[in-house]
């Protein structure tokens, strides 16, 4: 396989609007790969609305903000491979990745845009004691894949208790309410919802228990499931009876292939560090969206996407 | 009708899959049955992975020769199943004056007990040569032959050689009543499945004296010590990539900071006295304890990641001894209290037993013709199936990752799950496989490996309703 012009790290939203970018301006040869098994990036696991907004003229759902993405870049002629990871990343540019497609191998791009997104921190992450259930202890990402997937849940479990206010706490309510899950409480360690407030007038409206100033202390659990969380609030201790807990936020951007490489971390955010056009200190090397800084919405994604996409694109008509 | 053995060994830790393993080169009909869905779900899955030499127990004690022992084979033994090992050393490490003298007299001890290469290094060797190491140390024991090994496939390479030359592996398998018949025992669990066995060997771990109760026995009693870890992230190894030990104190070996096989960097573990043996949970204090043990020892690492926290439960007895009793006119062989050091002496427990078993109980030898068996090697610094060019041209699997984080093809997942020793949960799969082990702790592959683990075992449930046969019966 030829070596790319641009290989574009993750077909998220920010990876996906910089190929259609850089296609609209004239760029011919493109491989955008991702390391899961389809494109889309996380929002195509969200299946609720308020997804790209200010990239797309009427907002849609995750998957079809998903969807539009890829179909912009329909007879494009911009390749699209999955399941296909870059394990490092090297002064040239030289990126090794391995795929079922192109096996082991080093590609020598012209220019590298990485948009390989974020996470969220999970229990471990967060140094929550208690028990460790084989069963019940989730992240959003992990909830909305297993319902996007249809992989059942296992049986019993009914309840849940979300950690976080943010945005996404409510992606994951939503979520959880129409696999049929009750959510039975939100707990913050913050003073007030992270959110917009409706989000918390509606959560209280399904009678989801908000509790602020709080921070769960403890997993409970029998059988190795979730039984419960303790919650403290002001030092009092409580315990909520659940099935299930699911840590949201905490955004982590995804730099762990290059975390050892040549390219400068930026400390404050936990992102690859940029200037303001997207350029790492790498030759030839640019970055979008979360990765650089968590958390923009999937729209101001595609649209960091886009903008980083022009910059390469003059760069490589310049050479 | 119960299903007749010459031997039963009960519990499929790490000692009790060693015994199995060994005894599975005799002409016998052997059970290993196990409590839980998986071997390795108590004590064996919860320790700090390092192969000792065997300096650092009691001189003089039974156990003291079996750890020897049992590394020696781990040596010679470990790399014909594939099971991955590092000779990183270790340090045990003086920063007061008081500490130097104990750091000096456990080298003193070691050169007298036959440990010859194990030497006292001055404070600006060891920070010249381990700059992370909190500045001021005064001494270090230097000690060249301390090794990581794999914690999860160590058990599991036992059991599958086991399996794989005719031990019969019962699992789920608990044993709730035990009776004494003429020629030995019948077993039997909660439902009303029973066993035989001219000889049964009690390694129940954790359950060690519960089992002892069912047949009468009360010699010990458990008085289980639990031990708190906290899992840095891989960049942490790049720091620190050698065994770390605090001096110890008479009351524990403290808490250490060493690599792990799969690239990471353990810290614990604590050591508590619990009163529920099951009470594998992560406290504050103890988070709080490995914190200052990072403090005082590595603190460049105070900031770095944190994938997981857990706890284990070490078997230990109301003895400091191991508690092996054989009673070999009442076919009953006790294989307990084996406290901390079951991953280091397994192999040389093992060959204890049979120096036991035979030719006092059945007079053989092991002369059976074996089958060769490997374990997937998931060392992080062995040649991975991502990077295996060969591997990958013959099958592209092994090149699609599933557990990003860890790098784990879908290829090894799918290889997992077809074992026939096949993982029970999706813990035991994690630990077969790595896969979600990593920083993200399933946050992009949960959903996935779930998905194909649950598919592994509707085919499998669909397989054994359509009689292709009950490993139970073969």
């Amino acid at each position: 396989m030829r070596d790319p012009d641009v290989l574009i790290v993750g077909a998220g939203p920010a990876g996906l609007a910089a190929a259609a970018e850089l296609t609209r301006r004239g760029v011919g040869d493109i491989l955008v790969i991702d390391r899961d098994d389809a494109a889309g990036g996380l929002p195509r696991f969200c299946a609720h609305p308020g997804f790209g907004i200010g990239y797309l003229a009427v907002p849609r759902s995750g998957p079809g903000f998903a969807a539009s993405l890829l179909h912009a870049l329909e007879g494009s002629g911009v390749r699209l491979l999955c399941g296909t990871t870059m394990v490092s990343l090297d002064a040239g540019p030289t990126v090794t990745v391995t795929g079922p497609e192109l096996g082991h191998r080093v590609l020598r791009p012209k220019a590298v845009i990485l948009a390989t997104g974020i996470r969220e921190a999970n229990r471990g992450n967060r140094l929550v004691p208690g028990e460790r259930p084989a069963v019940g202890v989730l992240t959003t990402g992990l909830l909305q894949q297993t319902v996007a997937r249809k992989v059942p849940f296992p049986a019993g479990m009914k309840e849940l208790v979300v950690v976080g206010t943010e945005h996404v706490s409510f992606s994951a309510i939503w979520t959880a309410r129409h696999a049929g899950l009750r959510v039975r409480a939100m707990v913050d360690e913050r003073a007030a919802v992270a959110s917009f407030a409706p989000a918390g007038w509606m959560a209280r409206a399904f009678g989801i228990d908000i509790r602020l100033s709080s921070r769960v202390a403890a997993i409970r659990a029998r059988d190795n499931r979730v039984a419960a969380v303790e919650i403290e609030t002001g030092g009092r201790r409580e315990t909520l009876a659940c099935d299930g807990v699911v840590f949201t936020a905490g955004w982590i951007p995804e730099v762990a292939a290059i975390a050892t490489g040549p390219i400068g971390i930026d400390r404050t955010t936990g992102g690859v560090a940029t200037d303001e056009n997207g350029r790492t200190d790498l030759a030839g090397v640019f970055a979008a969206g979360n990765m650089r800084h968590p958390l923009k919405a999937s729209g101001s994604c595609a649209r960091q996407g886009r903008s980083v996409a022009a910059t390469v694109a003059s760069a490589l008509s310049s050479r | 009708m119960s299903v007749r053995f010459d031997i039963a060994v009960v519990g499929a830790g790490v000692v009790g899959a060693a015994i199995a393993r060994d005894l599975s080169r005799y002409e016998l009909r052997v059970a290993l049955i196990e409590a839980n869905p998986d071997f390795g779900d108590e004590s064996s899955k919860g320790n700090s992975a390092l192969m000792t030499e065997g300096h650092d127990t009691p001189a003089g004690t039974l156990e003291r020769d079996l750890v020897v022992r049992g590394y020696q084979r781990y040596m010679a033994e470990a790399p014909t199943l594939g099971l991955p090992m590092r000779r990183t050393g270790a340090l045990m490490l003086a920063w007061t004056d008081e500490q130097r003298a104990t750091v000096e007299h456990v080298v003193e001890e070691a050169h007298a007990d036959g440990f010859p290469r194990l030497s006292l290094m001055e404070g600006e060797e060891v920070l010249r040569r381990w700059p992370q190491f909190r500045p001021g140390v005064l001494a270090a024991a230097y000690m060249p032959d301390e090794v990581i090994a794999d914690p999860f496939s160590t058990p599991y390479a036992y059991v599958l050689d086991a399996v794989t030359n005719g031990v019969i592996f019962l699992r789920p398998w608990r044993v709730s009543r035990a009776e004494r018949l003429a020629d030995g025992w019948r077993l039997a669990n909660p439902q009303g499945e029973t066993i035989e066995a001219r000889l049964v060997i009690n390694a129940g771990g954790l359950r060690a004296d519960i089992v002892e109760g069912l047949a009468g026995y009360a010699d010990f009693r458990m008085k289980p010590r639990r031990g708190q870890y906290i899992l840095l992230d891989k960049p942490a190894r790049a720091i620190h990539d050698i065994i770390a030990y605090p001096t110890p104190t008479p009351t524990t070996r403290g808490i250490l900071i060493a690599p792990t096989i799969f690239g990471n960097v353990l810290v614990g573990p604590t050591a508590e006295e619990v009163e529920d043996r099951d009470d594998r949970s992560v406290t504050e204090d103890g988070l709080a304890a490995l914190k200052r043990a990072i403090d005082e020892m590595v603190p460049v690492l105070r900031d770095m990641p944190v994938n997981t926290i857990y706890a284990g439960m070490r078997p230990a007895t109301d003895h400091s001894e191991y508690q092996i009793i054989p009673r070999f006119a009442e076919n009953w062989l006790t294989v307990a209290g084996i406290r901390s050091t079951g991953f280091s002496g397994a192999l040389g427990i093992a060959e204890y037993v049979m120096s036991l078993v035979f030719p006092v109980v059945f007079d053989l030898k092991p002369t059976k013709p074996l089958r060769g068996v490997t374990v997937p090697d998931l060392a992080e610094t062995s040649l991975r199936p991502w990077a295996d060019a060969d591997r990958i041209a013959a099958d592209p699997a092994y090149a699609e990752m599933i557990c990003h984080c860890e790098r784990i093809s879908v290829g090894e997942v799918r290889d997992a799950l077809a074992s026939p020793v096949p993982p029970a949960s999706i813990k035991a799969l994690k630990r077969r496989t790595r896969a979600m082990f990593g920083r993200c702790q399933g946050f992009y592959c949960g959903a996935r490996v779930q998905a194909m683990f649950d598919a592994a075992q509707a085919e499998r449930s669909g397989c054994e309703a359509a009689a292709c046969g009950d490993r139970r019966d073969a």
